[in-house]
């Protein structure tokens, strides 16, 4: 089956938010009648009343309720997303340090066994440098001021991403509040199904400024911001 | 603009068009797959929400953000967000965006309060603004004109907002909402350490043996803080422990070795019962390091009967009697309380007892030194068995069990070798003793010498992105100027007057219009003008329905500037559209004095502008003779503000030059060059500076070319003026730009860990030069006492504390509300991780809203079956203030005990802060969000 995104656009809402605008004299003289109006009541996400509860009621929650094995995946929001539980998981949470049941599915060697999206190799992978404190001294062992990285691809699960609901929720069905506009690219073939985050893209455009991406002592001496001091005035 | 610089740009008009438009993109996505990245372009940015701070890389493509990923050189995050970091992708991206600016009018177009919006021009929209200004200052002064700010501002808005209203207005009316997340915090830090913000880092996660959590669900609202946690843990689950102390159990408890559920209000005792048991055991057994004591440390105390913060008798809207009998139930304690039984104890060595009415004055933030032997004598009462009995927050739990689980709590902390963390978040700051509260989670520590010190400190985490980076340190508070500088202080009104080249006297020097008392001058009608910035204080003020009433039926005029039509932009008179956070160039400070820069990533839709653009432009409203003339006494202020328009002409400006040419668009301001060969703007888009190529036509009715300087890395580097030199040093603008940020203070380029410790701040290093000292507390605030006992000032003559910290003596109290037979429940209101705030911006993210849709009332499942609630039925949450109708959830991710129900506030549709009790800390002004009694019932 080919995907397809469809992304629909509040119409409604934003046409009226359009009316009268750009290009259009916007002097606006006052005695000007006024076509179109927006109420108070359409604007936002409560569209009730405002001033009263009794007519306003939250919109309902309804996960699916597909059970771990049979349930079709959900298709990642962008490139490299955390992909979204498709699964009811009442019974599965929460996660505790001796009873984490998401991992009992889907690590990798279990996983297409189990029809499970597979923990992609990030989580595998160790992306936090081990600071020590050497004779009461703390020393780093990456550069911040050279942005270094410190990855290393490891075979156990990462502590750091042990809590799989930092990341993954259910969804519940139905409609939106609002529409939303993003479109997707991907950049890979399986990008809607697959982490393509690994190997040297993980490294990938870090230095944002390309070759002036290093400090160097004239930045530190900050000689062309006249703004920039109290000329000694002290507080 | 030349044709050659458009070019450079990456504009995105077509891509913005198409948008606008509105179609189906028929794409299968499996088409462009394998789509190179090489026409993405990435970039670093910080994350738009939670105080934690972690850096993003985010890429663009035709104008449009297409991906976030977490940064792998970010050292806050590295290469991880949580759920809502990753779906910045996707904030900006609502249907529903702001795109022009919309005015309530009458059916010929006039301005009319109870019209219906339309869209206006610019031009109109600063026309109304200026005239409903200048209606308010002629009403009542600059204290007519007040300002709901924010903790979300870029550190650069905050300052243009802060210097046109201080040195523009000379209005103090100017609060940020982060007054609701850290003030408690932050007069915790004045009063412990004489300076605002934390001492240690981020680091300590990985050095320490022992992360406490005291009112914080860190999983959820700090969850890569929380992810280092886990990490900590997992990597020595033996020797790691992990303790949660709260009131209902969440998800950090879930990873919790040993939880410990409390009853609302009463974290004071049990700090209290470790510091006793500290104190009592030290003789035996040597725990209190005297040494560090005796050169860093003086006890100190304060009155304890300063009122919850509520409004008081005289005030012009309870003579109005628009406070019902129900509600002045509570607000009566304002003024007098009869002393509990629970508290009596606590109280008995403040000279008070069970059965005492306390007659209640206005919170001070006075204090006076003491002995240690008073010190030791306020700790007496909580002992284990009192302590636990007040304290125990689930009336299911064995007794014997609870008082174990505090035992071991001591005794972590007391474990010499152990190092420990202690962190809190909005429920120790939240909290109508929530100053005190704070000072109690140092005392621990200082008494241990494990703060300020690698893997050991109490540490404050901050709820907002800039809370600290902006609100704090920019000072965008009622009271503050950049830099710990103070509107009371004229030696600091001095600075700052120098600073932004404004006549001397120009400053008001009264500061007290606090964001609740923004609220209640609007509601008591002295406030006429009130402009919303970056917040949503319509549905995030506690007693919600008193201030949308003010709002709407008062004579008055309320704008709110916002990205998404939220509660606030509905019930304001003018709203306007305002781009947001990766549409414009900005920087934040996160909790571990963290700066972090980001360049403007696209160009923002419609006719929105940024914050910084809308203050810039109505400064060009206001000329000297409007706002510098003398103003009558009004409101706080008792005496005349005097004119300063004759200094101003003796500077060289006349009564009609511009606060814009004054503030900012002055000599030096140009000097800041727009310059597409700087490698930190090539390529860049720059709305304010440039224009951009929608051509929005502006405030004066003409298409905007831009500023033509470089206005942002001006007001940043202005602003940073006040820090360097001052030990709250910030680096250049152009270092950040190169870095993932760093942690302040900055000095000869590099940054500071340990705050105060004299290995790691330079400053401490400075002032411990010659005593050779570990530590140097050297911030400057409240650093001369007069000395006393427990119950008040016996020598009034001030004694230098120069370099060193206090320990507070502070009794367990009663909150003003507690529940009743008629209104039998606790509620606390908070966050949810898949939700920011009020929801404006995560509730239109598709995977955020259907993540969690709703706000549901978490409660214990007895009550349920008691109250005949069924799990997904629906309930009636009710307050004396106010009622609101949610789905019961008893299995949830919350799991409060019998007695207590919590309920998140991001739903508009579950409008809790219409229940919730607008009392805060008489000290700090910040509202207890997470107390007060309600009744459950079917609906």
């Amino acid at each position: 089956m080919k995907a397809m995104y469809k992304i629909t656009i509040g119409l409604a809402a934003t046409a009226l938010l359009m009316v009268g605008c750009v290009g259009e004299d916007v002097k606006s003289s006052p005695q000007k009648v006024v076509k179109s109006t927006i109420t108070e009541e359409s604007l936002g996400l409560r569209k009730t009343d405002l001033y009263s509860e009794d007519g306003t009621i939250a919109d309902k929650t309804e996960y699916r309720t597909s059970q771990a094995t049979t349930s079709s995946k959900i298709k990642r929001a962008f490139q490299d997303a955390p992909p979204m539980i498709p699964h009811d998981t009442i019974g599965m949470l929460p996660i505790k340090v001796n009873d984490n049941r998401c991992i009992s599915c889907h690590m990798p060697e279990i996983a297409g066994a189990m029809g499970a999206t597979p923990i992609p190799v990030s989580h595998f992978t160790d992306f936090r440098p081990k600071h020590k404190v050497v004779s009461g001294e703390f020393v780093k062992v990456v550069d911040n001021y050279k942005n270094e990285v410190a990855i290393k691809k490891e075979s156990k699960l990462q502590g750091s991403r042990f809590n799989c609901s930092l990341c993954h929720a259910p969804q519940s069905q139905g409609n939106l509040a609002v529409e939303n506009t993003f479109e997707p690219v991907f950049t890979s073939k399986d990008g809607l199904s697959k982490s393509s985050w690994e190997g040297e893209k993980l490294t990938e455009s870090l230095n944002t400024l390309g070759d002036e991406s290093f400090i160097t002592q004239d930045d530190i001496a900050n000689k062309n911001s006249p703004a920039g001091t109290l000329d000694g005035a002290a507080h | 603009m030349s044709l050659s610089r458009r070019e450079f740009l990456k504009s995105s008009a077509a891509a913005s068009a198409a948008a606008a438009v509105g179609m189906s993109v028929p794409s299968e996505l499996e088409a462009v797959a394998n789509e190179a990245e090489g026409d993405w372009r990435w970039d670093k940015a910080a994350c738009r929400f939670c105080g934690t701070g972690c850096g993003i890389m985010m890429a663009t493509k035709n104008g449009k953000i297409v991906a976030v990923k977490g940064d792998p050189a970010a050292p806050v995050n590295r290469g991880l967000n949580c759920i809502k970091g990753y779906f910045n992708a996707k904030i900006m991206y609502g249907a529903d965006r702001l795109t022009q600016p919309l005015l309530r009018v009458d059916a010929n177009g006039n301005f009319d309060k109870k019209g219906k919006f339309a869209p206006i021009s610019w031009k109109r929209a600063f026309d109304e603004m200026e005239v409903n200004i200048k209606k308010a200052l002629k009403h009542g002064g600059p204290e007519s004109v007040g300002i709901f700010a924010s903790g979300q501002y870029t550190i650069m808005e905050g300052y243009a907002a802060q210097k046109m209203m201080k040195a523009g207005f000379r209005s103090n009316a100017f609060d940020p909402n982060a007054r609701h997340c850290m003030a408690s915090a932050v007069v915790g830090f004045y009063q412990t350490f004489g300076v605002d913000e934390p001492s240690g880092c981020y680091d300590d996660i990985e050095l320490t043996d022992t992360i406490v959590a005291w009112g914080s669900n860190m999983a959820e609202m700090h969850p890569i803080l929380w992810s280092r946690v886990t990490d900590r843990k997992l990597s020595d689950p033996d020797r790691v422990k992990v303790v949660s102390i709260q009131t209902y159990t969440h998800r950090t408890s879930d990873l919790a070795d040993i939880e410990i559920i409390f009853s609302p209000n009463t974290d004071g005792a049990i700090w209290n019962y470790i510091a006793r048991e500290i104190v009592m055991r030290d003789e035996a057994e040597g725990i209190i390091d005297w040494d560090f004591i005796k050169k860093h440390m003086i006890f100190a105390a304060g009155p304890v009967n300063i009122g919850y913060g509520m409004r008081r008798d005289g005030e012009k809207s309870l003579k109005e009697g628009k406070y019902t009998a129900l509600e002045m139930e509570t607000i009566s304690k304002e003024m007098s309380k009869v002393v509990s039984n629970k508290e009596g104890p606590a109280l008995e060595p403040y000279g008070y007892k069970a059965g005492d009415t306390m007659e209640h004055t206005a919170g001070t933030l006075g204090h006076w030194e003491i002995s240690f032997e008073d010190y030791k004598k306020s700790l007496e009462p909580y002992t284990l068995e009192y302590t636990a009995a007040i304290s125990r927050g689930n009336p299911d739990e064995n007794m014997e069990t609870f008082k174990e689980k505090l035992q071991a709590l001591a005794n972590l902390y007391i474990e010499k070798n152990r190092k420990v963390v202690s962190f809190w978040t909005m429920g120790m700051n939240q909290h109508t003793r929530g100053t005190w509260v704070n000072t109690l989670s140092y005392n621990v520590h200082f008494m241990l010498n494990k703060q300020a010190v690698p893997g050991s400190g109490a540490f404050s985490l901050t709820g907002q992105p800039s809370a600290c980076g902006t609100a704090r340190e920019v000072g965008t508070f009622t009271h503050r100027l950049p830099a710990d500088m103070m509107v009371a202080n004229p030696e600091h009104r001095k600075i700052a007057e120098h600073k932004w080249m404004v006549p001397e006297g120009t400053i008001n020097p009264v500061g007290k219009q606090h964001i609740m008392k923004i609220h209640r001058d609007i509601e008591d009608g002295l406030i006429k003008f009130a402009w919303v910035n970056v917040c949503n204080p319509y549905q995030d003020t506690a007693s919600a329905t008193h201030w949308i009433k003010a709002a709407r039926e008062m004579d008055n005029f309320i704008v709110t500037s916002d990205g998404y039509p939220g509660i606030s932009a509905k019930v304001s008179d003018l709203i306007l559209p305002s781009a947001m956070i990766y549409e414009k160039w900005g920087a934040y400070g996160n909790a571990e004095r963290r700066t972090q820069h980001w360049r403007q990533q696209v160009i923002p839709v419609g006719d929105a502008m940024s914050d910084t653009w809308q203050w810039v432009e109505l400064s060009k409203r206001f000329t000297v003779k409007d706002v510098w003339g003398e103003w009558a006494p009004s409101g706080p202020r008792t005496e005349a503000l005097p004119s300063v328009i004759e200094q101003a002409k003796a500077m060289g400006y006349s009564e009609d030059t511009t606060m814009y040419e004054i503030l900012f668009a002055n000599e030096i301001a140009k000097s800041y060059k727009l310059d597409q060969n700087d490698p930190i703007q090539k390529g860049y888009d720059n709305s304010e500076g440039y224009g951009d190529s929608r051509n929005v036509v502006g405030s004066d009715g003409k298409v905007f070319k831009g500023y033509g300087f470089f206005i942002q890395k001006y007001l940043f580097e202005e602003y940073a003026a006040f820090t360097r030199g001052h030990g709250h040093d910030l680096a250049p603008f152009d270092m950040y730009h190169k870095v993932r940020g760093l942690k302040w203070p900055v000095v000869d380029g590099k940054e500071t860990q340990w705050r105060f410790n004299a290995k790691y701040d330079p400053y401490a290093a400075k002032a411990t030069k010659e005593s050779g000292n570990s530590h140097a507390f050297y911030g400057t605030i409240a650093k001369a006492l007069p000395f006393g006992d427990l119950k008040g000032v016996k020598d009034k003559d001030k004694k230098s504390l120069a370099n060193k910290a206090k320990i507070f003596a502070r009794p367990y109290m009663d909150a003003p509300e507690i529940p009743d037979e008629k209104y039998d429940t606790w509620l606390c209101t908070g966050r949810v991780l898949e939700h920011w705030h009020s929801g404006t911006m995560t509730m239109r993210v598709p995977e955020l809203y259907r993540a969690v849709p709703e706000a549901l009332c978490y409660m214990h499942p007895q009550d349920a079956e008691d109250k005949d609630l069924k799990q997904g039925g629906l309930c009636w949450v009710e307050s004396r203030r106010g009622k609101v109708k949610a789905r019961v959830e008893t299995r949830g991710r919350n799991r409060p005990p019998r007695g207590l129900v919590f309920v998140p506030w991001f739903d508009e549709k579950v409008f809790i802060n219409k229940v919730c009790l607008d009392a805060t800390c008489p000290m700090s002004k910040q509202t207890d969000f997470k107390k007060c009694a309600v009744k459950v019932y079917k609906a």
